[in-house]
């Protein structure tokens, strides 16, 4: 893989960052920060899973997780829905 | 939600892996859903009239929706989150495949008995806009592993996380759609041999087998990793289909030699001098009565500033440098300059078959115009998209 850098004609450098990466918050901090917070959540997520299955096997009652997992990245990221 | 795919090669995925990959459906289902719709409010309320205070008018171009949006914090978030989920799609997917590589291969090699073929061309050029960057920020991009099956295999599984559900559970809804579209709208035409272009691993490939079983169909791609693995994906799954490692701007048949020529999501990997070509290329390999048939992302033609905009996202944001360029063009142009008459042209939005049917299909075929090009849900992988086509007649 090379590190040439392929781009819409009319996209301006400021897009990105030194290495690249897109950016969109006034301090690049904060595009890092929200990549922390989703693969937290993510981690929060699987431990949740693991519960739900222990759970499921003390009670014989399965859930299900596409339904759960819904209301746990609903729970979670209610405040971004304010933007 | 997660697709569990449909043939061997599908991930024996951990219990954490499973996880992994339903959180990270369900966030892109999130960001692309919901956090779509409040991007769009705050377009309505904050950036379009802003833009118009400073410019005097409201924004007319895709670009200029760019420009009223950079800055917003319904955009900043949108876009932040949208960028990670792709990461965490690949994420979620890369250590089963690599945990999985031999049984992958074992798997391949019990099927290679099975009708189909493989050929490779290890002195091809592969173009740098397969493998100079990470398309779609797929990391290694398309030759990742050579002519192993690991990019296949990454693709797929990660297709399965990517699509929430939204292109069946073959990852062949656009393919079903399509075929089915066509022979339904065009029920006399029965081609004899199809050529998919740009077809990845042949997911999109396989339904034009099932909607004309007779016909002798060929894949080619220019990354020989993803065809190596849809040849064994094919195999697995019963379907004659022969992958060819080749550029679809060069094509290496003759003349009038195919009845149809097909791609799916294809075009907008490659340059315009590259898509000029292979327009060029398939009218010189389609016999007179052939068809060109293409499932695109909707032009911005026929789209308004916000919508244009928000599918020219990835070409800034996802690695796609050539989509706004594709998505700039406008398809029956590209026909016409590759000597499709104009008159034979023609245009279509497809239902998602696995979201609203078989009937609905149908019902779509007995149309001849494009109604709800510029909708939004066409060419929007969200809740009820549907698919957008392109094609012509060789006379």
């Amino acid at each position: 893989m090379s590190e040439e850098r392929l781009r819409p004609e009319d996209a301006p450098p400021s897009l990105y960052d030194d290495q690249g990466n897109p950016r969109f918050f006034a301090d690049p901090s904060m595009d890092r920060f929200v990549a922390v917070v989703m693969n937290l959540a993510q981690e929060v997520w699987v431990q949740e899973e693991r519960l739900l299955a222990l759970e499921a096997e003390k009670t014989g009652q399965a859930v299900d997780p596409e339904a759960k997992v819904k209301e746990f990245i609903d729970r979670v990221f209610a405040p971004i829905r304010e933007a | 939600m997660t697709v569990e795919l449909q043939h061997p090669m599908k991930a024996d995925a951990t219990p954490d892996e499973i996880a992994r990959g339903r959180f990270t459906s369900g966030i892109r289902s999130l960001i692309l859903n919901d956090l779509a719709a409040d991007m769009r409010s705050a377009y309505e309320r904050r950036a379009a009239p802003a833009f118009k205070k400073e410019h005097g008018h409201e924004p007319k171009t895709s670009r200029e929706a760019h420009l009223a949006l950079r800055g917003d914090p319904a955009f900043n978030i949108y876009s932040a989150m949208r960028v990670q989920a792709q990461k965490m799609v690949w994420a979620s997917v890369a250590d089963s495949v690599e945990r999985e590589a031999d049984r992958l291969a074992e798997e391949a090699r019990t099927a290679e008995g099975a009708p189909g073929s493989l050929t490779l061309s290890p002195d091809l050029h592969v173009p740098k806009n397969v493998n100079a960057i990470d398309v779609h920020l797929m990391p290694g991009s398309y030759t990742r592993g050579e002519d192993s099956l690991e990019a296949g295999a990454v693709y797929d599984r990660g297709l399965a996380v990517f699509s929430m559900g939204l292109m069946g559970a073959n990852l062949d809804d656009i393919g079903l759609s399509m075929s089915q579209y066509i022979k339904q709208r065009f029920p006399a035409f029965a081609p004899t041999r199809i050529l998919d272009t740009g077809c990845t691993i042949g997911h999109n490939t396989l339904p034009w087998k099932q909607a004309y079983p007779d016909a002798e169909v060929i894949a080619i791609d220019a990354a020989p990793g993803p065809l190596a693995y849809g040849s064994a994906r094919a195999k697995m799954q019963g379907q004659e289909v022969h992958f060819q490692q080749m550029c679809a701007d060069e094509l290496a048949f003759e003349d009038e030699s195919f009845d149809v020529v097909w791609s799916s999501m294809f075009l907008h990997e490659l340059s315009k001098k590259q898509r000029a070509r292979a327009f060029e290329e398939a009218y010189r390999v389609l016999k007179p009565g052939g068809l060109v048939i293409h499932m695109e992302l909707p032009p911005n033609e026929q789209m308004g500033a916000f919508d244009g905009f928000y599918l020219d996202w990835d070409s800034y944001y996802n690695n796609e440098p050539y989509y706004k360029g594709y998505r700039d063009e406008v398809p029956a142009d590209l026909c016409a300059r590759a000597g499709f008459g104009a008159d034979e042209f023609f245009e279509f939005v497809v239902p998602s078959v696995g979201i609203y049917g078989a009937e609905a299909v149908a019902e779509a075929a007995k149309g001849d115009r494009a109604e709800g090009v510029g909708q939004e849900t066409t060419g929007r992988l969200a809740e009820g998209v549907m698919w957008y086509g392109f094609g012509a007649f060789k006379k």
